[in-house]
């Protein structure tokens, strides 16, 4: 499937790395919740950030995609500098996320969801907003279509409009990629995908992630779970206690002593 | 000549803020365990001023003895509004239901009293307005010491009941933490109603207390209520000595306003003051952070 | 459709002045209530000082008239933009805070505003008020008067007009992705965030636009009304306007219209009760909280299911 292209993106340097952080650091009331990280993820590949709860995995994302904003580094984002960027600028420079604990619009039915995510990409001129007109028209029906195009690569097309609260834990999950797709994101973040889903569903959705990567969009994965992570990223960077434990490819990080010293208690594969 | 004024005018302020903080407590300690703000706290004041005119007027009860039987009454309406009103929202668990149910409640009791008592003010007097102890060219009035004294007395018996006793720290870790609390075996129903009761207790109390300063419409409360609000946003929400600080800050706020500008422009000063503090320091003078989790 | 005809008919039926200005009030109810609601229920911001904006609306427009002779439509415009810059100046408070603090907030705002009309009596004249506000100038082709305002009935439909304006404008506007927008604000503003949504600058938007309806309903009621004292903008009145919102239907258009009309005309057929009347607003609000919290559109929808009517629920 092909992504809509974002609104304000050039296209990746070649050789350039699409997301570099450096030296971030976050505290929270005197607690260090993100130390000393940097990072470079190239175009077009998957990322993990693993570590154990409390390590300041989704704090990072939250930096990423621009929750909060460092005490201290810099992130830079296709050439962009993300400093006091507020979060949903960045959407526009093709920056996409999903959360931990679901966020969905739980009134609204799966269809609206996807469509909600349209925001960035609206062409229609502003009286039209209150006089709906032809542009109106074709903009809605466009939208329409692309939702529907994404609801079908996450396998909701026979759940269009129930309501979002009502879907299984799954369910929710798959939507909340397919909204964030809408978007038409360049680089996507996703928090901790699999808590909550079984084994099927897992692997339906790290199929759908390996498939975003031959689609040319690069996705960040934030999980805890090592063993998940292992046969889907390309490359892995390993936190603990807000710091930078290790990087590398899958098979080092697995034979890293640090790295296996800190997961005692058996996630290892 | 001026430090008799400027003292004049402090205990002025004082009568008034520790009255304020009476209705503010009230709010907060609400606010504490049950995070909802009731608007309906303004009419247990304005209640609580009624229930201890007409129990002077009616029956010919001395002024102290109607001001117990304002708490009273409040207490009783508490319980009445809780069991009736929020319990049942709270297993909706939706954020702005039960305010605006609050709000239902505030304009059904301001219109029963409006039809009950109708709109003219009603002079309240008690034999204490009138006689005053002089000291140092300042004049303070019986009344006021009562009000300073019974204040006083009820808001350190309250401070040592948060602190000291086992109740007082049960409420405190229920509006830390409700379900926690709840599986420690405190009941949280219950503590609430405790809550509601002690607060609308100290609202009808202060009202009695009041009444006689106010102009005693069926509206008195609402002037009394949105300076509570204020009180409670500048102390921090929830937090008790932040709420006696401000309370007290109020007060003096405004008699000092009173004295040096104009009467008119008290309730301006005070809102202007709560705004600057919602822009600035909105978790109040004394606070802790909450943060939110992503 | 439905709704022009009612229009139409209503002061035709009901021919005497007192009914008819019921219904005058009525409409500038609606005007308030279609305003607040855009903000409370589509964009789920907690504003307690609406009636601060119809106040300003009221004052701003027959200052400008009374005071320097600006034209009637003139002043209106000014009205409007004067309580939507007001609107939009709360909303930065609104940016800022959440739930409660900004509800004391709005409150605050509201007594501020009412303070300030009743205390700087060299511009407002305070508790005294201002007399003799004409109503708007009657539209004349070459001498020969069409329509003379001063005719309750021409009144009636020039307000109904502009409400019904209104309602029509903000029924397309939630239909498009700005009411998509609006929804995703009120109900997750992070998760907006991550879709691109700029939630402050959304909130000023709906802050500024239902202000100022607000303010065109001051200026109706100011004209209408003929006289203008402070006390019609007390704190109270926010809470009215509420309950009008909130027992018709929050987050629905047509729920405001049926609050408000409900609200005001119920008084009027329950004068018999005398002064326990108002009991009704509270009343009324607070058993819509307790058993039906959608309101009279939540009635509405329910009784059209049971009778089997199809359509797409909002």
């Amino acid at each position: 499937m092909t992504a809509a292209a974002a609104v304000e993106t050039r296209a990746p340097i070649a050789g350039a790395p699409l997301l570099s952080a450096r030296g971030l650091h976050k505290s929270f009331g005197g607690v260090r919740a993100v130390s000393d990280i940097s990072l470079d993820v190239s175009s077009g590949s998957i990322f993990a950030i693993i570590g154990p709860n409390g390590a300041g995995k989704s704090t990072l994302l939250n930096l990423i995609s621009g929750i909060y904003q460092p005490d201290a580094g810099s992130l830079s984002f296709n050439g962009h500098n993300l400093s006091g960027m507020p979060a949903h600028r960045r959407v526009r420079l093709g920056l996409a996320r999903t959360f931990q604990k679901i966020r969905l619009f739980k009134q609204l039915s799966v269809l609206n969801n996807v469509i909600a995510g349209f925001h960035v990409h609206h062409k229609i001129p502003a009286w039209q907003y209150v006089l709906h007109g032809p542009a109106f028209a074709r903009d809605q029906r466009h939208c329409r279509e692309e939702a529907l195009r994404l609801l079908e690569f996450v396998g909701m097309t026979t759940r269009l409009h129930v309501l979002a609260g009502a879907l299984s834990y799954g369910e929710q999950r798959m939507l909340e990629l397919a909204r964030a797709l809408a978007t038409g994101p360049r680089l996507l973040l996703i928090d901790e995908p699999a808590a909550g889903l079984n084994a099927a569903e897992v692997d339906v959705l790290l199929d759908r992630i390996r498939v975003l990567r031959s689609g040319g969009i690069t996705v960040i994965i934030v999980e805890h779970n090592m063993d998940l992570v292992m046969n889907v990223a390309d490359r892995i960077m390993v936190m603990e206690y807000g710091r930078h434990l290790f990087q590398g490819a899958p098979a080092e990080v697995q034979k890293n002593p640090a790295v296996i010293a800190a997961y005692l208690g058996g996630e290892l594969a | 000549m001026t430090t008799t004024i400027v003292l004049q005018q402090a205990i002025n302020g004082v009568v008034l803020g520790s009255l304020y903080v009476l209705v503010a407590l009230g709010l907060t300690l609400i606010y504490g365990v049950l995070v909802q703000i009731n608007f309906a706290h303004a009419d247990f004041v304005t209640l609580g001023a009624f229930a201890a005119y007409f129990l002077m007027h009616l029956v010919g009860a001395g002024y102290i003895v109607s001001i117990g039987f304002a708490f009273v009454v409040g207490a009783v309406l508490g319980w009445l509004i809780n069991a009736s009103i929020f319990t049942p929202l709270r297993r909706k668990g939706n954020e702005l239901l039960p305010l605006i149910a609050t709000i239902g409640v505030s304009v059904m009791m301001q219109n029963l009293m409006l039809a009950w008592f109708g709109p003219i003010p009603y002079a309240f007097e008690t034999k204490y307005s009138s006689e005053v102890i002089r000291f140092a060219g300042i004049f303070v009035s019986w009344q006021n010491v009562i009000i300073i004294a019974v204040s006083s007395v009820t808001i350190a018996l309250l401070y040592a009941f948060m602190k000291f006793t086992f109740l007082g720290k049960a409420l405190r870790a229920v509006s830390q933490d409700r379900e926690t609390a709840g599986l420690m075996g405190i009941n949280p129903n219950q503590l609430i109603m405790l809550t509601f009761i002690i607060a609308s207790a100290l609202a009808g109390m202060a009202g009695a207390m009041l009444a006689p300063v106010l102009v005693l419409t069926p509206f008195a409360g609402t002037s009394v209520i949105v300076k509570a609000f204020a009180i409670v946003i500048i102390g921090g929400f929830g937090n008790v000595e932040g709420t006696i600080l401000a309370g007290l800050i109020v007060g003096l706020v405004e008699s000092y306003t009173t004295q040096y500008l104009d009467p008119g422009l008290i309730d301006i000063v005070v809102f202007g003051l709560l705004l600057l503090m919602l822009a600035i320091k909105p978790t109040g003078l004394i606070s802790e952070r909450r943060e939110e989790n992503v | 459709m439905l709704a022009v005809l009612a229009i139409i008919t209503l002061p035709l039926i009901f021919n005497d002045t007192y009914w008819r200005t019921n219904l005058t009030i009525c409409a500038i109810n609606v005007l308030l209530a279609l305003g607040l609601d855009f903000i409370l229920g589509y964009a789920g911001q907690l504003n307690l000082g609406h009636s601060a904006f119809y106040g300003l609306g009221a004052y701003v427009s027959t200052l400008l008239i009374v005071k320097l002779g600006v034209p009637f439509w003139g002043a209106f415009a000014a009205g409007v933009a004067f309580s939507g810059l007001a609107g939009m100046f709360l909303s930065l408070f609104a940016v800022r805070l959440r739930g409660h603090y900004l509800a004391i907030a709005s409150l605050g705002f509201a007594v501020i505003i009412y303070q300030i009309l009743l205390n700087w009596i060299s511009l407002t004249q305070g508790p005294l008020g201002i007399y003799g506000i004409s109503p708007p100038p009657p539209i004349a082709i070459g001498g020969t008067v069409l329509v003379d305002f001063r005719n309750l009935t021409a009144f009636f439909y020039l307000v109904s007009a502009f409400t019904l304006l209104v309602y029509l404008l903000l029924d397309q506007l939630v239909r498009s992705p700005v009411g998509e927008t609006l929804t995703a604000i009120r109900e997750d503003e992070v998760s907006a965030a991550s879709l691109g949504i700029n939630g402050a600058a959304w909130k000023v938007f709906a802050f500024g636009v239902g202000a100022a309806i607000g303010g065109a309903a001051g200026c109706f009621y100011a004209s209408f009304v003929g006289t203008l004292v402070p006390d019609a903008f007390f704190v109270t009145e926010a809470f009215n306007i509420l309950a009008m919102v909130i027992v018709g239907g929050m987050g629905t258009l047509i729920g405001p219209v049926f609050g408000a009309i409900l609200l005001t005309l119920l008084p009027e057929v329950l004068r018999g009760i005398g002064d326990l009347r108002l009991v009704v607003y509270g009343a009324a609000l607070t058993f819509v909280v307790l058993f039906m919290p959608g309101g009279l559109a939540q009635a509405a929808r329910i009784v059209r299911d049971k009778l089997g009517f199809g359509g797409q629920t909002s």
